[in-house]
C-alpha cells in the first residue's frame, strides 16, 4: 500500500439513474451506488440480468447521463466519452467490409492518428490473442470467439487507461468463454490497466477479478464488496480450488437473497433439492 | 435469385443445369413460336413469327438505331439525376430527425400513388419534348431510391454507433465510416429499381408525346398494324433495359467488395 | 447534481417535450408539413397571380373537384373495376405458379430465372401489343395490368414458400402429415407476409397498368380523363382527377393492407 495519497482512478458517489424522471412511468435503473477503484485494479460487477449493472458501466464510460450523484475518473468528472477509456460490448460490432486488421485500427482512424504508428501494435496484439495469419480475414470468415478477440485488440490498440467491459463473453459458447477468460488473464499480466468487468457469471467474476461488487435489482444497488484473495498469475485451473468454490457459493447465496424467486421453489418442493441453509 | 443458391449449386455441379434449363426453355419457346406461326398460319398482324422480327431488325437497322439513342440517353440521364437527388435527399434526411419525420412519411405516401398518371401534368408544364420525358422518369425513379437509401442509412445498428460515440467520433466521422458504408447495399437495391422505373417513365412519356424514341416507334407501328416492327422495338427496349440494369448490378458488385454487409445484414452485427 | 452529455449520435437534434406530444409527433409532423405546403401553394398561387394553366390554387382545384365529382366518380368506376380484376387474376395465377415452382425443382430451375428476367425488362413497352391482340376495350387493359402485376406476386410468393423454416416442415412430416397438409399448416402461413408484400406491389402495379392502358387506348376511365384534360390545358381538372386517382390508389392499397391485418389475426404475427 502506498503511503502517499494517490487519488483513486475511479470515484463514484451517490450515483443514481432514473429513466423517464417526473412521469408516471419513471424507472429507477440504478439506485445510489458509491464505490472507488484504485489504479490497476480489476473489478467485476456481478449481478442478475436487469439489475442495472450495464447502465452503471455506461455512466462510468460517459455514454449515459447520471440522474444524480457524480462519477470522477482520473480526477475529472465524467461529462462524455473519453479516449482514455476503452469500452468493450457484448457484441463485437466489427465492420463487415473491413479486414480484422482494419477493424483493430478503426479507433486510430477515428482519432485521426497516424496509421503507420499503430500498425505494428495492431499486428502485435492480433498475434498475442492468437490470430496470427487472420489479419486480413473479413469478420464473416471468423468465428464468434475470434471476433471478440479482434474486438479486444481494437479496445487495446489505442492504449486507454481504463477498460470497461460489458459482458463481453456472454454470447459465446462455454468452451470459447473459458478460452477468452484465459486470454484475458494472460493479457492482464502484461497490461496493468484499471478495469470494470460486468458479468452475470459468478465463476467468471471470481476468476478474473481482484474485487467483486455484487449488484441486485430492487433496489438496483451494490450489496457486497468482496476482495478476491487469489494471487496472480492465475489460470483456469483455479476453478477447481476449494476456496474458489466457497467464494462462489457465498456470492450465489448473496445474489439469491436479493433475487425475486417464485415462492413454490423456496418451499423445497419435490422438483428441486437445495442444501439446507447453514 | 438468391434462393436458387448458385454457390451451392456450383459445388454440386448443378450450375450447368441452372443455366441450361432456363435458357433452353426460352429458346424452345421461341422455336415453338416460329413453328406455330407457320403451321397454324397465324396472321402476321396478330403475331408475326420470330423470323419476321429478325428481318425488321436487320432491314431497318439504321432507323431503329436512330430512335434507340434518344430513349437510351434519356433513360441514363434521368437515372443519374434521380440517383443524385435521391441519395442526396436521403443523406439530408439522416442528419435531422425533425426533417426526416416531417418529410419521410409524405414520401412514403407518394410511393402509393400511381405516379405515372402525373405524366400529362408534366406535359402541361413542360410541353412536348425530351425534357418532359426525363422529368417524368426522374419523378418516378426518385422515390424508390430515396426510400431505399433512407432505410439503409438508418440501418446501422445502435451498437456500432455507440462504439463510435465511445471513441468520441464526430457525427460526420460516424456517417462517413459507418452509416454510409452500411447503407451501400440498400442504395444499390434502390438504384436497381430506379433504373427500371426510369426506363418506364421514358417509354410512357414517348407513348403519349409521340416525338421520338423507341416508345414512339412502338405506338406508330402499332397504329399502322406493323406488329413485327412493334416486336422489334420491344426487343431493343429489353436489350437496353437489361443492359442498364446489368451496369448497375456490376457497379453494385464492385461496391460490395469494399462496403456494406449483406442485405439483409446477416454478417457480424 | 446531474451531469449533461451531448446527445447520442443515433437520435440527433430532438428536443424533449411533454411525452404525449412526443408520441403524437410522428403522425402530427408529416400531416402538418403537408398542410403547410398546401397553404404555401395557395398563398403563392394567389399572391404571384400564377396562371391557372400552370399552377391552379388548391382552393380552385377543390372547387373543380366538387363541380366535376359525379363525372370523376363515374370515370373512376371503370378504372377501379379493371384494376381489381387485373389484381385478382395476377394474385391467383401468381400464387398458383409459385406453388408449382416450390414443389417442382425442375420447373423452378427452368422458370424462375425467366421470371426474374421478365421482371427486369421494361414490360410497359408491351402495352400497345396487348391493344393489338385484344382490341381497344377493357380486356386489353386488364390483361396488360394483370401481366405486369403477375411477376411481383410470383417472385414474392416463391421466395416466401422457399424460406419456410425447415425445422417446422420437418416437424410436420415427422407427424406423418401429407404434403398438402404440410403446405396448408406450415408453408402457407409462413409465407403470408411475403405474399402480402407481393400483393401490395401488385396492386400498385395493377393501377399503373390500367392507367397506362387508358393513356394509349381508352375512351373512358380516369387515365383517359387526365390525358384529355391535359390536352385541353384544363390543369385544375387534371389535379382534381389526380386527386380522385390517388384516393383510389391509396384506397385499394389500404384494402390489401387491411386484408393482411385480418389474415394476420388468424395466422399470427411473425
Amino acid at each position: 500500500m502506498s503511503i502517499a495519497k494517490v487519488r483513486p482512478c475511479l470515484e463514484a458517489s451517490g450515483v443514481r439513474k432514473v429513466y423517464g424522471a417526473g412521469t408516471a412511468a419513471a424507472v429507477e435503473a440504478v439506485s445510489t451506488v458509491s464505490f472507488t477503484v484504485p489504479h490497476g485494479q480489476f473489478v467485476a460487477i456481478l449481478g442478475p440480468s436487469g439489475c442495472g449493472k450495464s447502465t452503471l458501466l455506461m455512466m462510468v464510460g460517459g455514454l449515459e447521463t447520471v440522474s444524480s450523484g457524480s462519477i470522477i475518473v482520473n480526477g475529472e468528472a465524467m461529462t462524455g466519452p473519453r479516449t482514455s477509456i476503452g469500452i468493450m460490448f457484448q457484441d463485437p460490432t466489427l465492420l463487415p467490409w473491413k479486414s480484422a486488421l482494419d477493424n483493430v485500427l478503426f479507433p486510430v482512424r477515428v482519432l485521426k492518428r497516424s496509421m503507420d504508428d499503430y500498425r505494428q501494435t495492431a499486428y502485435g496484439l492480433l498475434q498475442q490473442v492468437g490470430l496470427d495469419g487472420f489479419e486480413h480475414k473479413r469478420p464473416h470468415e471468423l468465428s464468434g470467439g475470434m471476433r471478440q478477440r479482434v474486438a479486444i485488440c481494437r479496445t487495446l490498440v489505442y492504449d486507454p487507461e481504463v477498460l470497461l467491459m460489458d459482458e463481453p463473453f456472454s454470447a459465446l459458447d462455454a468452451i470459447s468463454r473459458d478460452e477468452m477468460n484465459e486470454l484475458l488473464l494472460d493479457l492482464w499480466q502484461q497490461f496493468t490497466k484499471t478495469a470494470l468487468f460486468v458479468t452475470h457469471s459468478i465463476r467468471e467474476a471470481v476468476l478474473l477479478a481482484d474485487r467483486v461488487l455484487v449488484m441486485t435489482k430492487r433496489p438496483a444497488t451494490i450489496v457486497e464488496d468482496l476482495a478476491i484473495p487469489f494471487a496472480r498469475p492465475r489460470s483456469i485451473a483455479l476453478g477447481e480450488n476449494r476456496k474458489f468454490n466457497e467464494i462462489c457459493r457465498h456470492l450465489r447465496e448473496r445474489i439469491e437473497a436479493g433475487h425475486d424467486r417464485p415462492q413454490a421453489l423456496r418451499r423445497g418442493t419435490a422438483i428441486r433439492r437445495r442444501e439446507p441453509a447453514t | 435469385m438468391a434462393f436458387l443458391n448458385t454457390s451451392e449449386a456450383a459445388a454440386n455441379g448443378r450450375l450447368l443445369r441452372l443455366v441450361i434449363l432456363p435458357v433452353g426453355f426460352a429458346l424452345a419457346t421461341i422455336a415453338l413460336w416460329q413453328i406455330l406461326c407457320q403451321a397454324l398460319h397465324i396472321p402476321p398482324v396478330l403475331l408475326p413469327p420470330p423470323s419476321d422480327v429478325w428481318t425488321v431488325l436487320r432491314g431497318n437497322y439504321a432507323i431503329l438505331f436512330d430512335e434507340t439513342l434518344p430513349t437510351l440517353n434519356e433513360s441514363i440521364a434521368s437515372f443519374i439525376v434521380a440517383s443524385v437527388l435521391g441519395v442526396g435527399l436521403a443523406i439530408a434526411l439522416t442528419f435531422s430527425a425533425w426533417v426526416r419525420e416531417a418529410l419521410y412519411p409524405n414520401i412514403i405516401m407518394f410511393q402509393l400513388i400511381p405516379k405515372i398518371a402525373l405524366a400529362p401534368l408534366f406535359i402541361v408544364w413542360l410541353g412536348v419534348g425530351e425534357t418532359t420525358s426525363i422529368v417524368v422518369a426522374v419523378f418516378i425513379a426518385f422515390f424508390p431510391i430515396v426510400v431505399s437509401s433512407v432505410t439503409g442509412l438508418v440501418s446501422a445498428k445502435p451498437e456500432v454507433l455507440r462504439l463510435c460515440q465511445s471513441l468520441t467520433a464526430s457525427e460526420w466521422q460516424a456517417f462517413r465510416m459507418v452509416r454510409f458504408p452500411y447503407a451501400v447495399p440498400y442504395i444499390f437495391a434502390g438504384m436497381k429499381v430506379g433504373v427500371t422505373m426510369a426506363m418506364i417513365g421514358v417509354v410512357v412519356g414517348e407513348f403519349i408525346t409521340a416525338q421520338h424514341g423507341l416508345g414512339y416507334i412502338i405506338m406508330f407501328a402499332a397504329g399502322a398494324s406493323e406488329t413485327a416492327t412493334v416486336l422489334a422495338a420491344i426487343v431493343l427496349l429489353c436489350v437496353i433495359g437489361l443492359g442498364l440494369y446489368g451496369i448497375v448490378g456490376l457497379a453494385e458488385w464492385l461496391a460490395l467488395r469494399s462496403y456494406g454487409g449483406a442485405m439483409p445484414i446477416s454478417g457480424v452485427i | 447534481m446531474s451531469v449533461g452529455i451531448p446527445a447520442a449520435a443515433a437520435s440527433r437534434g430532438v428536443p424533449a417535450i411533454g411525452s404525449s406530444l412526443r408520441r403524437a409527433r410522428p403522425v402530427a409532423l408529416p400531416i402538418a408539413t403537408a398542410a403547410a405546403t398546401l397553404l404555401l401553394w395557395q398563398f403563392t398561387a394567389v399572391r404571384l397571380q400564377i396562371s391557372a394553366v400552370i399552377l391552379p390554387a388548391p382552393v380552385e382545384i377543390a372547387h373543380e373537384l366538387w363541380r366535376a365529382l359525379p363525372v370523376l366518380i363515374s370515370q373512376a368506376g371503370p378504372t377501379a373495376l379493371d384494376t381489381l380484376l387485373a389484381f385478382a387474376v395476377a394474385a391467383i395465377l401468381g400464387v398458383g405458379l409459385a406453388v408449382i415452382i416450390t414443389y417442382s425443382p425442375l420447373l423452378r430451375d427452368t422458370l424462375y430465372p425467366n421470371l426474374v428476367f421478365f421482371q427486369l425488362v421494361p414490360k410497359v413497352a408491351l402495352a400497345p401489343l396487348f391493344v393489338i391482340w385484344l382490341g381497344f376495350g377493357s380486356t386489353s387493359r386488364v390483361a396488360f395490368a394483370a401481366f405486369i402485376s403477375f411477376f411481383p406476386v410470383v417472385i414474392a410468393a416463391a421466395v416466401g414458400f422457399a424460406r419456410t423454416d425447415p425445422a417446422a416442415l420437418q416437424l410436420c412430416r415427422s407427424l406423418t402429415a401429407s404434403e398438402w397438409r404440410c403446405f396448408m399448416l406450415v408453408r402457407f402461413p409462413f409465407a403470408l407476409p411475403a405474399i402480402f408484400s407481393g400483393f401490395k406491389v401488385a396492386m400498385t402495379m395493377a393501377v399503373v397498368g390500367v392507367i397506362i392502358g387508358e393513356f394509349i387506348s381508352s375512351q373512358a376511365g380516369l387515365g383517359h380523363y387526365i390525358l384529355n384534360a391535359g390536352s385541353r390545358l384544363n390543369t385544375a381538372d387534371v389535379f382534381a382527377a389526380l386527386g380522385v386517382l390517388c384516393a383510389l390508389g391509396v384506397g385499394l392499397y389500404g384494402a390489401v393492407a387491411l386484408a393482411e391485418l385480418c389474415i394476420r389475426r388468424v395466422y399470427g404475427r411473425h
